[in-house]
Order: structure tokens, then sequence, then C-alpha cells
């Protein structure tokens, strides 16, 4: 395929422009992985060469050069420039001289030049010479383009970072030259096919952007698009928010975040089975604090404790290692939980037992979607009277983990106080220890998200013997410590805790930010973990949420995937025919046309044997011409019959005469019938042994396969 | 045509049974070779004079002095002979040089008082003979181009009112200096439509030049010697490769086409006329014959066309390339031809 295409750019402005496009696409490319010099290198190179091609490959001595040569020698020059920028760097000459910053700049811009200069001399010369070397040059603009901004992904405009830093320090919003850049790419590229006025060339180019924009549409239909992230921070951080915020180093330092999103909805719970909490609230454990690292409670490290958490998203089904007890006072409770906003680990209505993906109904709306079930307590707490604490199949050493506690006297003391009062009967009850503690921070309490607490160095401490002003978390590490200084083993529970009120009636529940909670546990022998939640009397923070019922339910329906839902969706679209229909009747007839065209190309081949004598030089020439078309060999446009034939007559002399005798059949008077039928049988023979002598393998390989060969006999 | 052409003509020739066609051809083969062996190193215009001669056309030669025009001209009328005419007032060759003071009896003839009978005798001028060479026409004054044209296209001149007929075979090749105009009388548009052909040349090739210096000697003895061919059997291969040569719808298709393309054409201020398509089927069929076919192809079209219309159509101002514009002109109907072949 070395056909030489007369190229008409010996011109200076066409130069030119093509030069700057391509040059800046280099400049684009090299922003991200070089200095300036090596930039300013890489641009200069590409105009360089350029100019060299455009100006110099029709003169000597570059025109007696063969395309292969030249590549090979562009190739070259780049490897000695990468070995000169490697000996202006590696070694101490340049940097002796001059300075470690200059050579490290000379390396750069040799390294940088050279390459630029080699690929685009290539570029240009397969332009010039091949016919399709353009759509290789177009190719390489567009991906220059592409490359520079695929980190820009997920609606990340401060990405690519040397973009978005130089927009970001100027007060300049990133995605305005985000969007400079993709003018000018669509600028450049549109420019390019202008140049082009070579009309053979441009059914090529269109092509090629035809196949680009098809894969892309076919990529997008198979992968879907990115999910854009629904974030107030103009997509800054590049992350979603945080559900839960129980993923700190300090949990205490939670209340620093000003709430302004209390209200954001981060997960949508369908009850499959109907549950009413005797306490008011619905509890969603998420993972918990039961090890005592030195300063503070923490997730636990050890294998044996906590074995009731479900840490991780499965794909499929995950179970709770260790079961809760008194099953004869829970129920088992299915719930669908839809979450709107990342999470690390799964939670589910206390006690979860087990976790069961499920189809995602929506994956624009929801992060993931699964079954939890769960062991819903339906003892009231007169049932925990008179339990004892702690699980049989617990280590010593477990045992104490759980009763670790920071080493504070106060702690104890204030704990015995609490439970002086007690009556008699109760005196070694744990529950009504732990109920006695509870009632106190209920009492003195003051629920507010501002305090000092966060950067003592035990904020719970602080809190519980000072002013005992603070949140949820202060709360229950308070009370935690205090239950495990009585010998009670106690953790702290993760999670939501939303009102029962919320759910209205209905089934669907809405989880918002502000649910966020923690809360102490104890561990009641043959009952497991019980949730006794200190709740303050006085609060300085408004705890309620406007009922957000529509969403609720819109957000419910959805996560059930009701047909309603759909019908909802179908209505929507506006679109009377489906993508899919359409792609899949493209399918079709691309698959139609390639059967038909099949079809056509044998039966011409075939016809000539069966037909009659007198059509045999219009048939016969014309399957001829066909085997001919299908190895390449076919008349140009305007070309007569009889110049085709010499044309071709070096590798198939046959044809001569077929021709011959074909005209003088087509145009001649046809009174006179030659006895053609063996003639064309020994004529016909003879081109097909020529064909077959005369070509390739794999020419004759692809002239089987193309389904279109015959398109190209005329 | 080269000698092996000659040869692959002969042999096609016996191939073609059942026939006159044959014997035409024979007659061309050596009316070619004959001219052939006295004018070396212009065989593409010998053939075109001999189209010519039996397409009953005429020739304009544009040409510089010296390069074989009279020598062509002279051999092809020597090639013919009177045979059984015993018309003795038509001769073989003419040759007329034109001057700016020629009168036209000085071309037709004029009649003479002849004392013995007491009356006036016509005089035949050069134009009664079978080849007439009518030198630099574009020398002389317009009065005498005209009655010159009028010959060529009637094939008669009339004097003081008294028609002359002029022989079947009168054949004229006319020729004119491309560059030395001064003083000259160019020939409009409509008197270039007389003739079939314009060909312009250009110097022979050095191998052929050497030739001609080589042979000069042997063929200035040669004459007298060669074969020859009689005005009867030309004017019967005439008749005959008229009557047997082919010309498929197709291909007067492919003649309309290109005409009215040209006509269509904005580089083209005013197009060929319908007569030079008339006067073209005739040429096409010699062409095809001289190739060894009866029938006319796109070949015969692709040779004779550019030469038939290229003096015939007048170009925009601004437009040099005749050549050009006649090529854009002919690709789409020339495709249409090669395309009809296959179809029914």
């Amino acid at each position: 395929m070395t056909v030489r295409v007369e190229h008409s750019s010996h011109h200076f402005l066409p130069t030119s422009l093509r030069a700057t496009i391509i040059a800046s696409s280099f400049w684009v490319l090299s922003l991200s992985m070089t200095v300036i010099s090596g930039s300013i290198a890489a641009f200069t190179g590409c105009l360089f060469s350029c100019y060299l091609v455009d100006l110099q490959l029709h003169k000597q001595p570059l025109n007696t050069l063969r395309t292969s040569t030249i590549l090979g020698l562009s190739f070259s020059a780049w490897l000695l420039a990468i070995l000169f920028a490697n000996f202006a760097v590696n070694t101490d000459t340049a940097a002796g001289l001059f300075s470690p910053i200059v050579a490290f700049n000379l390396g750069e811009t040799m390294k940088w030049f050279g390459l630029s200069a080699s690929i685009t001399f290539s570029l240009r010369t397969l332009a010039h010479r091949l016919s399709f070397g353009a759509v290789i040059e177009i190719l390489f603009v567009a991906s220059a383009f592409v490359i520079t901004l695929a980190a820009h992904r997920n609606g990340m405009i401060h990405r690519p970072f040397f973009i978005g830093d130089f927009a970001l320090t100027r007060g300049i919003d990133p995605s305005s030259i985000l969007m400079a850049f993709g003018c000018g790419a669509v600028l450049s590229l549109s420019a390019l096919l202008m140049m082009e006025n070579n009309q053979k060339r441009l059914p090529y180019h269109f092509t090629v952007l035809g196949l680009l924009c098809f894969s892309l549409l076919i990529y997008v239909r198979m992968f879907g698009l990115p999910t854009p992230q629904m974030t107030d921070n103009m997509g800054l951080t590049g992350q979603a928010q945080n559900g839960n915020s129980g993923q700190r180093d300090n949990p205490f330092r939670d209340g620093e975040n000003d709430n302004n999103d209390k209200e954001a909805p981060v997960a949508v719970v369908v009850f499959r089975d109907d549950y009413e909490p005797l306490n008011g609230s619905y509890y969603f454990r998420e993972s918990a604090y039961s090890e005592f690292n030195g300063a503070m409670l923490d997730y636990a490290t050890r294998d044996d404790m906590d074995r009731d958490l479900i840490e991780h998203f499965t794909n499929s089904r995950s179970d709770s290692e260790q079961l809760p007890g008194a099953n004869a006072e829970r129920k088992l409770v299915r719930t669908s939980i839809g979450m709107l906003v990342p999470h690390r680990n799964p939670f589910g209505l206390v006690s979860p037992i087990a976790y069961e993906n499920t189809a995602n109904p929506n994956n624009l709306r929801f992060k993931r979607t699964y079954d939890a079930y769960s062991m819903a307590p339906e003892y009231d707490f007169e049932y925990l009277i008179g339990r004892d604490t702690g699980r049989d199949d617990w280590s010593e050493d477990v045992l104490q983990q759980y009763l670790t506690l920071p080493d504070d006297p106060r702690y104890r003391a204030l704990a015995e106080e609490l439970i002086q009062d007690l009556r008699p009967e109760y005196a070694n009850d744990p529950f009504a220890k732990a109920w006695a503690i509870k009632t106190y921070l209920d009492e003195n309490g003051i629920y507010s998200l501002k305090n000092d607490h966060a950067y003592e160095p035990d904020p719970a401490a602080s809190f519980l013997f000072g002013d005992l002003t603070g949140y949820c978390m202060h709360f229950s590490f308070a009370a935690t410590y205090m239950f495990r200084s009585l010998g009670i083993p106690a953790r702290v529970g993760i999670g939501y805790s939303v009102p029962a009120a919320n759910r209205a009636g209905g089934s669907a529940l809405l989880v918002q930010a502000i649910h966020g909670h923690a809360w102490p546990e104890v561990y009641f022998k043959d009952i497991g973990w019980v949730i006794i939640d200190p709740a303050p009397q006085q609060t300085l923070v408004d705890m309620t949420t406007d009922p957000q019922n529509d969403l609720q339910q819109l957000l419910g329906d959805m996560l059930r995937n009701d047909a309603s839902f759909e019908d909802f969706l179908e209505s929507q679209q506006t679109s009377i025919i489906q993508l899919r229909t359409i792609l899949n009747i493209l399918y079709a007839l691309a698959g139609l046309t390639l059967i038909v065209a099949y079809l056509i190309k044998v039966y011409r081949l075939w016809i000539p044997a069966v037909s009659a004598n007198e059509s045999q030089y219009r048939l016969g020439y014309r399957a001829a011409l066909d085997r001919l078309s299908a190895v390449g060999l076919h008349r140009n446009f305007g070309e007569s019959r009889e110049k085709f034939a010499a044309r071709i007559a070096a590798t198939i002399p046959s044809i001569q005469p077929m021709t011959r005798t074909h005209l003088a059949l087509a145009l001649g008077d046809s009174q006179h019938e030659p006895d053609t039928a063996s003639e064309w049988k020994e004529l016909d023979q003879s081109i097909r042994h020529e064909i077959s002598s005369t070509t390739v393998s794999w020419r004759k390989l692809l002239g089987i396969l193309n389904p279109f060969s015959w398109l190209l006999t005329k | 045509m080269s000698s092996d052409n000659v040869a692959e003509v002969e042999e096609l020739s016996t191939a073609m049974s059942s026939s006159e066609l044959p014997k035409a051809l024979d007659v061309l083969a050596t009316l070619q070779a004959t001219v052939k062996k006295q004018v070396l190193g212009r065989d593409d215009v010998i053939e075109l004079a001999i189209i010519a001669l039996i397409a009953d056309g005429h020739v304009l030669l544009e040409d510089f002095p010296g390069s074989g025009k009279t020598t062509l001209a002279k051999a092809l009328g020597e090639a013919i002979i009177n045979g059984s005419s015993n018309d003795e007032s038509i001769v073989p060759f003419r040759r007329i040089q034109f001057t700016p003071d020629l009168l036209p009896s000085d071309v037709t003839g004029v009649p003479v008082f002849d004392s013995n009978s007491n009356a006036f005798h016509f005089r035949h001028g050069p134009l009664f003979a079978h080849v007439v060479l009518a030198d630099e026409i574009n020398r002389t004054s317009p009065k005498v181009q005209s009655a010159m044209l009028e010959a060529m296209g009637e094939k008669q001149v009339t004097v003081d009112n008294v028609t002359y007929a002029l022989d079947d075979l009168f054949f004229v090749i006319a020729t004119q200096n491309p560059l030395d105009l001064v003083g000259t009388y160019p020939l409009p548009t409509p008197q270039l439509d007389r003739f079939l052909f314009k060909i312009t040349m250009d110097h022979i090739d050095r191998d052929s030049e050497l030739d001609v210096l080589d042979t000069y000697k042997t063929r200035r003895d040669l004459s007298g010697q060669l074969e020859t061919v009689t005005r009867d059997q030309v004017l019967r291969a005439r008749k005959t490769i008229d009557n047997e040569v082919a010309i498929g719808a197709s291909v007067k298709t492919a003649l309309v086409d290109i005409s009215r393309n040209l006509r269509d054409d904005d580089r083209v201020l005013q197009g060929n006329s319908t007569r030079s398509m008339v006067l073209l089927l005739p040429a096409l069929q010699v062409s095809a014959a001289l190739r060894g076919r009866d029938f006319v192809s796109a070949e015969d079209i692709e040779l004779l066309l550019p030469r038939v219309l290229g003096h015939r159509i007048e170009l925009a101002p601004g437009v040099s390339d005749v050549e050009k514009v006649l090529l854009d002109n002919m690709r789409e109907p020339m495709e249409q031809l090669a395309r009809s072949t296959l179809s029914k």
C-alpha cells in the first residue's frame, strides 16, 4: 500500500497551521510530564519537523528515501537524543560546567526535542506517503488531548492538577479552562480535517472518526458512564461525603463538623417484615469501638473480639460469626437497605446476623443495595433484670479486653457512687447498675455538639468529670468506661439511630446524616449485646428534622424496585424508540448486509456455469472481473476496458483476449456468434490459473473473505 | 502503428471470415506500409492521415517547416495510383503553396481560350488530385481560403458558373505554422470545422531523426518501387469499412454525452457541432478496422476524440489546456460506456 498520494501542502500557510496544531498537542501532552523547558523543546521540535517534512519531503534527498528508512532514521534520532539527554543528566560534565538545574533542563530539552521531532517526522512522512497516514496523525492529536484530560473524570474539575492548581490558585473556575481545552481539541481536529483537500482521504478520516464515536457508544452501552458524584464541594475532593463519620482517627472530633447538611439522606431502609422497637428508636449497627488502645476505645484488632460484627461487603451473602441468644424474645426481620453515600461497612437493624447483596435497581442513586437479616429484640428491660453478663465462649483475655478502661480511678469512684442507692435486691444486678449509670447521664448530661473535650487526653473524663456537656460519643464512652469499671463487659456501638416516628406508617425509613449515633452496649449472657443508650434530658441542639415523607417514599419505592417506579421511569423517557432497539436493528442490518453481499458474490461467480452461451460473454467476463477485484485488480473510473486489460496484462495476460472477445460481442454486431463456449472455458481457466499463481496467499485469503469485493467490478 | 501491428492486423484480418473487411484491411496495410517506408518516426500521424483519407475527411497539420509534411502527403498521394480510372485530369498528388497574392483561380483552375476550337477549355487547377497538400493555408487571403474550403466541403469547384466535380478520393492535407503568424489570416473556428483532424506534431525522436539522416538516400531511390493501391481499392475499402464496422448504441450515447458535457462546461465558450460527431463516426470505424476490430470501442474514441474536437471547441478566456478540458468531460461518459458492456 505504498501509494504515493499527491499532497497539496506545499504552501506555507497550511503547513504553519498544521504544525501549530500538532505542536500544541505535543505541548499539552508534555505539560504533565516534564518541566517548562521540556514543553518548549517539544513544541519547537514538532514545528521543526513539520516544516522540514512539508517543505523538503518532495525534494532531494528526502524524496529518494523509502518510508521505512525515514521511520528508522527518526527512531534512531530519538534514541540518540535520549542517549545525549542521559549523558547530560547522569554525568557530571554538564552539571559541573553549569549547574545541576541547567543540566537537568538541558536533558529534558534534548529528550523532548528528540521525541517530538522524531514522532512528528514519522507522522508527517506517513501522512504524505500513505493514503491512510493522515488518520494516524489525527488520532495522535486526539489522543494527546484525551490523555491530558483523562485525569478529569467523574466530574473532578481539579484534575489534571497542573490545570486545576493553576486555575484554583488564581481564583479561576477550572471548568472554564477544561472547556477551553476541549474546544481547542475540537477546533484543532476540525482544522486538520478541513485542511485535507485531498478528497480521496476524507472518507478514510470520517470512517475513523465514525468508528471512534461508535466504539465510544458501545463502551458506554457496555460499561456505563461513570456515576456523577453528588457532592456540594464542586467535586474538588473527588470523594463522596462521609456518610457516617465514625471512620476518623479521633471520634471525638466529629463535633467539629459544622453539620450544615445534617438532613442529607445517607440511606433508605425498607422493612420487609413488620417490626416496631420498644424503646422508640430503630438502631442500625455498623461497627463498634471495643478495644482500649491505651488512649481510648477503638475498633477491635483481635480476631476473637466483636465476632458478631460483619466487617466487609461481599458480593454474595455474609453471615455473622456469632449469633445473639434469646431467640424466643427476638424477631427475624428482613430489611432492604440502599446506601446513598458510600460506607466502609454495611449496617443493619440491631442485631444484624447476615447481609446479602442485591441487584441495584438504580445505580445512579444507590451506591450499594443489600438485604440485612436481623434478630430484632422484642424483650423489654425487665427481661434483662437478673441476667448475668459475659459470654461463655469468651476467653479470659477477651473478657478482660471488654473490661479495660483508662487508668483513671474516678470512673470507678463515680460508678460506685451511682450504684450506692440501688435497692438491695438489685445491688448485684448488672442491668440495674447499668441503668443507674444511664439514668445519671440522662438527668445530668447536656447534649451539645459544641464542647471543649476533643483535644483532652481523655475526652470522656473531661466530659464526665467536667461540665457534662457533649454529644453521643462522650455519653457512650463515659457510660462504657463506667460499666467496665463495675465489671460489666461493654463497648460503644456505632451506627444510626432513627426515631420510630419517622417511619410515619410506611415501610420505608429514611436515614439522614443527623441520625449518625454512638451508644453503649452491654453483653448479657445468652442474650447478646444490649443497647443501653443514655438520652440526655437537656439538649442544646435541635435534633428534630423536617419530615421528608415524600423523599422517604420515593427512595423506598425505588429501592423496592416496584413496578410503579419502573412505570414512572418509563413515563419519563422521552424517546419512543429505545437505544437498544436501534442498536439491535443496526446489528441486524450489518449482519444482513454481510450475508446479502456474500450471496451476491457467490451468485456472480456461479451464474456463468449455468447460463446460456449467448450471455456467457457478459456473465463470464463479469465473474472473471470479480476474481480480479478480489485480489485488488480493478478498473479505475473512466478507464476503458482495453486500457485496464493492458494495464494488468503483465500479470494476467489472458485478460486481453478475453476483453477483446467480450467487447466484440458487447459492442459489435452480434450476428456472427463465434463458438465461444470452449474458448471461454479456456480463457476462464487460464485467468484463474494466472490469478492463483501471481497472487500472494494473504491477498487470496482476503479476496475470499471480503464480501464486498464484487462492488469494485464495474 | 508499429510494424508488428501491421502484421497483427494482417493476421487478424485473415481471421475475420465471410466479409470484405480483410480486403479493405489489406489496402490499408499496404498504404500504411508504403507511407511508412518514406516517412520515418511519424507513425501516429500516418495512421491519422490514413484514417482521415478513408473516413473522407481532411487533415490540418500544425507543424514546423521541414518536418516531413510534404513527404507524407506526397507518399500518400503516390501510393494511390489511378488504376482503371481514365480521367486524365486527376493526378495522384498536388501541392499548393499558399501565399497572400494567390487567387482562387490559381487553386481551382481557369477556363482558357483555345484558338483551335475557338472555345474556352477549363484548365484544371491543382485541386484535381487525389491528395492535395495545402501548404501554409493561413498565409493566403480569406477569398482563396473560402474557395479551398468550398472544394473541401462540397468536393466540387465552381468556375464561371460551371461546376466541376472533384475526385471522390479528394483528400487535403493542409498545414499551418503555429509560430510565424505575421501577415497571416488565421482560419476561424467554423472553417476549422471542415477539417476532420487538427494534428499538432512535435519533433520526431532522436532515433527516428538519425534514421532519417541515415536512409534519406535509399528512400529517395525507393519511390516508384513501392507497392501501391488503386484509387478504386481505396474507395471500396472506404465502403466496406463503413458497412461492416459496427458502431454500438452505447458508443453513440457516449459521443453525444461527451458533446453535451462540453457544451455545459463553463470552461468552454462554444462546444462542438453535431456535424463533428457525424464526421467522427467513419473515422472511428477506420480506427477500429486498423486495430483488427469490426466494432468501435472506447479505445477508438480515446484516440480520435481529442484530435477531432481539439480545434472545434472554443475555450473561455484564461483556459488554455484543451486536452484537460476534453479528458474531464470524457471521463463520465466513457465510464458509462465501459459499464454498458456488462449489462444487456
